[in-house]
Formats: structure tokens, C-alpha cells, sequence
């Protein structure tokens, strides 16, 4: 079930929040069993034949927790419990694998054979690169002895909890479990407006913005797939449009998954952080998609750096240290498990060359990263003109990056990545509309602002000011989260006061009148836009 | 490094080796630092902190370990139960 559907908003979400709190008049037990059946019920709307893959694999993974459980009290065997906890992780990746990639594998076979294997279309359970990522956290926490004990029903919430089942954020544990233990299962008048306003915020961001901008954007990238030259101007505005269309998209895929789970009485952790604003690429990966970065850094990057970090302390070579650190230091230390964790991460976004790629792309942009912080130019205090400066070049620079690396995350394939490339780079001329190059007196920087065969002098002003409106949104208004963040609404939300550009005082939202009009026009906007057929881009992952 | 470390020596012991890897000769800690306390003292940088560490004291920690400590404090703490000094 969509979270932008009639249903979801109209029925299903009302019907669970009132059945949580009428059960929870008599009890928790009860309101707790409620959440569950109508997390399941939220999971099998779409295609109830997803629950035959979903089902099995929670009941496999439940067995295999019990089992690490057990080994983990038990400190005698640590070889068995590593072997347990390999064979687990080994379940769950299989099972991601047939769906995911079995396509992705036969089409490189063919590729490179120059063959043609055909595989009939695997259609991919909803959510379930989430859910894989979910579930090896929680074995890996079991067998760490991070989880020391959990009941049937903990495994079901955690696993099931139906506002972060679908796209996350992807939560541990030890963060969400004990908030249901403790959980009031009251109505809270305070705490079900700030729920209300962040999936309104959520709501919002999805169906104005985000699918706003979209109608712009996808005529670009399908004329790229099409073999079509894209324009400079083409270029830029589907590039930077689409940049600001996914993050709109998932961010207020967040606020919404924040707020529906904050009806409940639960945060879930912060997800995006303003990545847009970031001053470096390191920057950018520590707000976007947090809970995605904070499990690859902690089950990926980590074990493999610290492994190949102690053999090199073991064998006596150098070590990573400051300026003096030697290249051979870096790059095996560094560079090498920077690409690994980001190649995972493209391959976890699709299975294609193009996600490979741009996943490649990003470990690239963290290396050169890590080496600029290693052996670049010491920045001064931080203060003054100078910093200034760096930190608005350092803005400027990831931004392009981030654009750069989206035409890859876009792109049908690696043709029409490449097409769009070069438009951004003027090869396939500027493409102003005909009417504004008269204006300018360059006719020669006109046609090919062309979709449908005419130059639309409307459709480039409307698409321009979609971008600059959003560009504008993005950069200088502070994010939904902030705003909310007197009633935290979510978990580890970093304490910056929401101002304007930066400057003036805080805007916090309050459950005041004016607060409750700009809401509901908010609301009335993204409702009247709904169509219940817009999927968020994540949910395909 | 075998001599018996107050508290407060091993926290020295840790900015100082911070301060390397950071470049940066301000970088003071505390029990109760956290990571976000420290500008720069990012994930990665973590690991190379963690290693450097180890190789200071002659211990190796947990996988587990070192994903869940969460301020200076806690690391002082399993660095003292790895060397026995109670």
C-alpha cells in the first residue's frame, strides 16, 4: 500500500492508529498484536503473494536469531556461532540475490559470451532489499551479544512494524524495540500534531514537489533512451531537476514513515539531514540516506578496514597517520575498502551497470575526498573570509558531483547516461527555446528544446522554475525535521536551530493556529494532486 | 606499554593520538566525548583511531566493541578490562 493512496491515508492509517488505541485502553498486549496484523495486512494489499516469500524468510531468520542467542550466552563455541551467523547472512544474501540479480547475472552472461540467455521476469518482493538489510543487522547484533534477549513478538515489531517496513529507515534493534516496551498506547494530543504536520511536511514534498518536477524531468530521460541528442539546457534542468526530485521523493518518504510511526508513539532514526547543503562528498553521505550509510560503514567498511588495518600494524608496515601517511597506507587501508562498501552500496540501489558504476563513481569522489583531507592544503581556523569561501566551493563542487553521479542513477542505461553527459557539457549544442534566443539576440543558441516536435517557450519556463523553486527550498529552508524537533519527532536528530538561509530566528513548529492553516493548505495541495499511482523511487529497491 | 595507566593518562594517551590523525593540535578529549563532538572524527577515521589504538596498547578489540562505544569514556573502560587493570 502506497503511502500517497486514498486508502492508505483515508482508511488503513485511521483504522490502525484507532484500533492501536482502543486496544491499548485495555492493553499494551493487545494493542502491540494489533500493529502486527495490520503491518501484515499493510504488506499483502499490493500483491498478497508477496507474504509466500516474505513469511518464510521472517520465520527462517527467527529461527536463526534463537540459535545465535544461544551461542552468544555461551562464550565456549565461538567458532560454531561464527559459522551459524555466516550461514544466516548467507540465507539472506541468497535469497536477495535470486530476486534481484538473477536478471542482472544472466544479462552480463550474455554479454559477455555474446550469448542470449533468457530468464522469464522475476518479479521483486516489495521492500525486501530493506528487510535483507534489516535482518543481517539484527543477526549480527544477536551473535555480538548487542540484543541479549527478545520474545516472538519483539522479532515480529521490529521486522514488521509496517511505517519503515517498505523503504526504512533501516533500524537496529536495540534503537526501536525497547520504545514498543515502553510505549503509552494513549492518544496524545501534542504528539498526534507533530505526527499529523511531519506526514503532511512528508506528503507534501512526495506529491507537489517531487512528482511536480518529475513531469519534467522523465521526458528528458526517456528522449535520452531514445537515442535523442540532449541539450545543454535540456541537460541541466533533468540532471538538477532529478536531484531534487529523488530527494524530495525519499526524504518525504522519510517524514512520512517518521510520522506514521510517530502516531504510535515511536521514533524512528533520522534518515536525511539536508544532504543538498553538504560542503564535501564526505559531508553529503553522513545526511543522505543516514541509515543506509551508518549499516554499510558498520558492516562492511569496518570489518573489512579494520581487518586489513591490523595486518599491516601486524607485519609492521605504516600506518595511516595524518600527513605522514604513505601512499601504499591509504590506498590499501582507505581507498580499497571505500570502494568495496560503495560498490556494495550500488549494487544494493538496482541491479544494472549503471548503479555499479555510479556507486563506483561515489568511492571514487570519497577517496579523492580522504586524500584532499589527508594531504591537501590545512584549512585556518575555520573562521574568516578564507573559510568561508572554501566551505561555499567545497558546497558548489559536491553539489555538481552529486548532479554528475544522478544522471548515472537515472539513466535507463549506460547510452543514455552518456548522451545526457555530454548534453551537460554543451556537446549537443545549448537549446535555449527559439522565442527566448530571439529575446537574447543569439539565435543560434536556439532549437531542440524540442519533446514533442515544437519549442515550448511555456514548458522550459515551467520547468525552470520548478528547479530554481526547489533548488530554493532545498538550500535554504530548513528541513521538516528541524522544524518539528522541540517534540522529536525522530531519533538523533543534530541540534541546529531551523532559521532561514542560516540567519534570523528559529522557525519551530508549535501546535498553534497559524501553524494549523499553513498545514492544512499543505495537505490540500498534496490531496488534491494524489493520484495513488506515483510509487516512491525507493520502494524499488 | 605495560606500566598500570590512570584514567586520565589513557585519555591523554587517546588525543594524543587523535591529534595526529586529525592534523589537528586542538583536538582535546574527555570521558565524555562522542564522536560528533569532534570535528572530522568521522567513520572512517574511526577505524584508523581504533587501529592506532591498538597497536599503542597492544590490545585488540571486539568487532562488537567497537561499534558500540559511544564516548571516549567507554573505550577508556575496554581498554582497561582488555589489560587487566581493573
Amino acid at each position: 500500500m502506497l503511502f500517497n493512496s486514498y486508502e492508505f491515508i483515508l482508511a488503513f492509517l485511521p483504522a490502525a492508529i484507532a484500533g492501536f488505541l482502543l486496544f491499548g485502553m485495555t492493553s499494551r498486549t493487545l494493542a502491540l498484536a494489533w500493529l502486527i496484523v495490520a503491518s501484515i495486512f499493510f504488506y499483502a494489499w499490493w500483491r498478497p503473494f508477496n507474504l509466500l516469500i516474505i513469511g518464510p524468510s521472517v520465520i527462517v531468520n527467527f529461527i536463526f536469531a534463537r540459535i545465535l542467542l544461544r551461542l552468544a550466552r555461551d562464550e565456549s563455541q565461538p567458532r560454531l556461532r561464527a559459522f551459524v551467523l555466516a550461514l544466516g547472512i548467507l540465507f539472506n544474501v541468497a535469497l536477495l540475490s535470486y530476486f534481484k540479480y538473477a536478471n542482472f547475472a544472466v544479462t552480463i552472461a550474455s554479454d559477455l559470451t555474446g550469448g542470449n540467455f533468457v530468464l522469464e521476469q522475476i518479479i521483486l518482493p516489495l521492500g525486501i532489499s530493506f528487510i535483507t538489510f534489516q535482518k543481517i543487522a539484527f543477526l549480527v547484533d544477536v551473535a555480538g551479544r548487542r540484543v541479549e534477549t527478545f520474545t516472538t513478538r519483539d522479532f515480529l515489531l521490529f521486522v514488521l512494524f509496517f511505517p519503515q517496513l517498505i523503504a526504512g529507515p533501516i533500524v537496529h534493534f536495540r534503537e526501536i524495540v525497547p520504545q514498543f516496551h515502553q510505549a503509552t498506547c494513549r492518544f496524545n494530543a501534542e504528539m498526534f500534531a507533530a505526527a499529523l504536520t511531519l506526514f503532511c511536511f512528508g506528503l507534501f514534498k512526495k506529491v507537489v514537489l517531487a512528482d511536480g518536477v518529475a513531469q519534467y524531468v522523465s521526458p528528458v530521460f526517456a528522449f535520452a533512451a531514445a537515442g535523442e541528442p540532449v541539450t545543454l539546457v535540456q541537460a541541466w534542468l533533468a540532471a538538477v531537476g532529478f536531484t531534487l526530485q529523488i530527494y524530495f521523493d525519499f526524504s518525504g518518504y522519510t517524514d512520512m514513515a517518521c510520522g506514521a510511526a510517530l502516531f504510535f508513539g515511536i521514533r524512528l532514526p533520522l534518515n536525511f539531514d539536508s544532504p543538498l547543503k553538504a560542503s564535501s562528498i564526505i559531508d553529503f553521505w553522513l545526511r543522505w540516506h543516514v541509515t543506509l550509510t551508518r549499516f554499510l560503514t558498520a558492516y562492511i567498511y569496518n570489518p573489512i578496514a579494520l581487518a586489513l588495518s591490523r595486518r599491516r600494524a601486524a607485519r609492521g608496515q605504516s600506518m595511516l597517520s595524518g600527513r605522514g601517511s604513505t601512499v601504499s597506507a591509504f590506498f590499501h587501508v582507505l581507498a580499497g575498502p571505500i570502494l568495496v562498501t560503495m560498490l556494495v552500496s550500488g549494487a544494493w540501489h538496482g541491479a544494472g551497470y549503471t548503479f555499479i558504476l555510479w556507486g563506483l563513481l561515489h568511492g571514487f569522489y570519497l577517496i579523492v575526498n580522504h586524500l584532499w583531507r589527508q594531504y591537501g592544503p590545512r584549512s585556518a581556523d575555520g573562521k574568516g573570509a578564507g573559510a568561508h569561501f572554501a566551505s561555499l566551493t567545497g558546497f558548489a563542487l559536491t553539489f555538481l558531483l552529486v548532479v554528475c553521479g544522478m544522471v548515472l542513477f537515472r539513466a535507463a542505461d549506460l547510452a543514455s547516461a552518456v548522451n545526457v553527459m555530454k548534453g551537460l557539457v554543451g556537446l549537443h549544442g545549448v537549446g535555449l527555446p527559439s522565442r527566448l534566443a530571439e529575446i537574447l539576440r543569439m539565435p543560434s543558441l536556439a532549437p531542440m528544446m524540442q519533446l514533442d516536435g515544437e519549442v515550448h517557450m511555456r514548458t522550459f519556463a515551467i520547468a525552470a522554475a520548478y528547479v530554481v523553486g526547489l533548488l530554493v527550498i532545498a538550500l535554504f529552508l530548513p528541513n521538516s525535521l528541524q522544524v518539528i524537533s522541540k517534540y522529536e519527532p525522530a531519533l538523533r536528530i543534530p541540534k541546529r536551530p531551523p532559521k532561514l538561509a542560516g540567519v534570523g530566528p528559529p522557525i519551530y513548529w508549535r501546535p498553534t493556529l497559524p501553524w494549523m492553516v499553513l498545514i492544512a493548505v499543505l495537505a490540500a495541495l498534496a490531496m488534491m494532486q494524489l493520484t495513488g499511482k506515483s510509487e516512491f523511487l525507493y520502494w524499488q529497491f | 606499554m605495560s606500566r598500570r595507566m590512570t584514567d586520565q593518562d589513557i585519555v591523554d594517551a587517546l588525543s594524543r593520538i587523535l591529534r595526529i590523525l586529525l592534523r589537528d593540535e586542538a583536538t582535546v578529549l574527555t570521558p565524555q566525548t562522542t564522536r560528533p563532538d569532534v570535528p572530522g572524527w568521522d567513520s572512517l577515521m574511526y577505524i584508523n583511531f581504533i587501529v592506532a589504538v591498538e597497536s599503542e596498547f597492544g590490545i585488540k578489540f571486539k568487532l562488537a566493541d567497537v561499534e558500540s562505544f559511544e564516548t571516549v569514556g567507554d573505550i577508556v573502560q575496554q581498554i582497561k578490562a582488555l589489560k587487566r587493570w581493573g
